[in-house]
């Protein structure tokens, strides 16, 4: 059984602070970006602007503010992602260090999060920052690592996947790696009334008692996202063929398919144990298939015409 | 009690299937958000940090 967890806004703790510079919604979750420093100019990147929102109750909040990084992170390793970031646990805290040659030997943003991911404080290193420009705190990777986090820890999970609601409101998820044929399906979608969610991430969760998929900031070469939720009507794990056929999954073979394709905190058990049991979820809400297609618009007319 | 004669039909058993193993491709270095996918280099210091280096970063894979 999932667990239902109670997502209550930590107001007053440690690392809480400044005023509300803006509020994103992603996945119905809200984060608030908070800084105390005037000079900073919190911002958010062209494709997050649809997510910002006013209303509601914060779910997570981070503050942001400039700092010296040049000392190595207090904590022990706990992961090496093998480019931009390393996560550190300092006594409860998650702490993120990114790094990238680009700007220099010393980290060039730090992330401190309590454990439950609710608060958290961003460092920006000052060496590195340019005056005068607006800052998305959330900025890749950080905007996922913190979401995928939260969710899960009782809330859903982001899986590599293009969504679309077709034009008579029924709900696609389109699984794949890169190279897969997300983006090229978002593409044939969109030029036949259909709806997309995102051609690269959206995120998965239940509630009401069913299985919601989201729209993402988290777009693909094509660009293409939306704020928006709909239900799941098929499941298809993509791969290209030299035509458009639908191959049987099993239960089993379907949640190891999403869990390939899904992004989930690797460094936490519990994370992991409770991915397993949405995915789960997921797999017995909605019928699924391997969809071997033609990259062309017959594969928009062949799944409208084979509903699983 | 009378015994009536009657008696549960024994529960049919399932055919045994052999266990099969699924191999199922990882992509490590999608799966951990460690880079982006354009050339483009996350961090502070560019147009508005929103697209850092004039190259916009956006998620890895597509």
């Amino acid at each position: 059984m999932l667990q239902t967890v109670a997502l209550e806004t930590r107001r007053g703790n440690a690392h809480e602070c400044g005023a509300l510079r803006q509020r994103v919604c992603i996945g119905d979750i809200r984060v608030d970006l908070t800084c105390d420093d005037p000079s900073i100019d919190v911002a958010v990147c062209q494709t997050t602007r649809q997510f910002l929102v006013d209303g509601g109750r914060a779910d997570a909040t981070v503050c942001t503010s400039r700092g010296d990084l040049r000392q190595p992170v207090a904590g022990i390793e706990i992961f090496d992602s093998g480019g931009l970031w390393k996560l550190y646990r300092d006594a409860s805290d998650y702490v993120f260090r990114l790094k990238s040659p680009t700007f220099g030997e010393h980290a060039y943003k730090e992330a401190r999060f309590t454990s439950d991911f609710t608060s958290g404080t961003l460092t920006l290193h000052a060496d590195y920052c340019t005056p005068d420009e607006p800052v998305f705190p959330l900025e890749y990777p950080l905007d996922e690592l913190l979401l995928t986090n939260l969710l899960a820890r009782g809330r859903g999970v982001e899986v590599h996947a293009c969504g679309v609601r077709d034009h008579d409101g029924r709900g696609y998820l389109f699984l794949g790696h890169s190279g897969a044929g997300k983006t090229t399906v978002a593409k044939l979608w969109e030029q036949a009334d259909g709806l997309i969610l995102s051609d690269d991430r959206i995120i998965l969760r239940h509630l009401d008692g069913k299985i919601w998929m989201y729209g993402t900031p988290w777009h693909g070469e094509a660009r293409l996202a939306a704020a928006i939720r709909t239900d799941l009507a098929g499941i298809f794990m993509l791969g290209r063929g030299a035509s458009n056929d639908l191959l049987p999954m099993t239960q089993a073979e379907v949640v190891a398919g999403l869990f390939a394709r899904s992004f989930v905190p690797f460094y936490d058990p519990a994370a992991l144990a409770f991915t397993l049991q949405v995915l789960q979820r997921v797999a017995a809400s909605a019928p699924c298939a391997h969809l071997r297609f033609v990259p062309d618009s017959s594969v928009v007319e062949f799944v409208r015409q084979n509903p699983l | 009690m009378m015994d009536d004669g009657k008696r549960d039909a024994p529960p049919k058993k399932k055919p045994y299937q052999k266990p099969t193993l699924i191999e199922v491709a990882l992509r490590p270095d999608e799966a951990v958000l460690g880079a982006c996918k354009s050339s483009g280099v996350s961090g502070p210091g560019g147009s508005g940090n929103c697209h850092p280096a004039g190259a916009s970063c956006f998620s890895q894979g597509s």
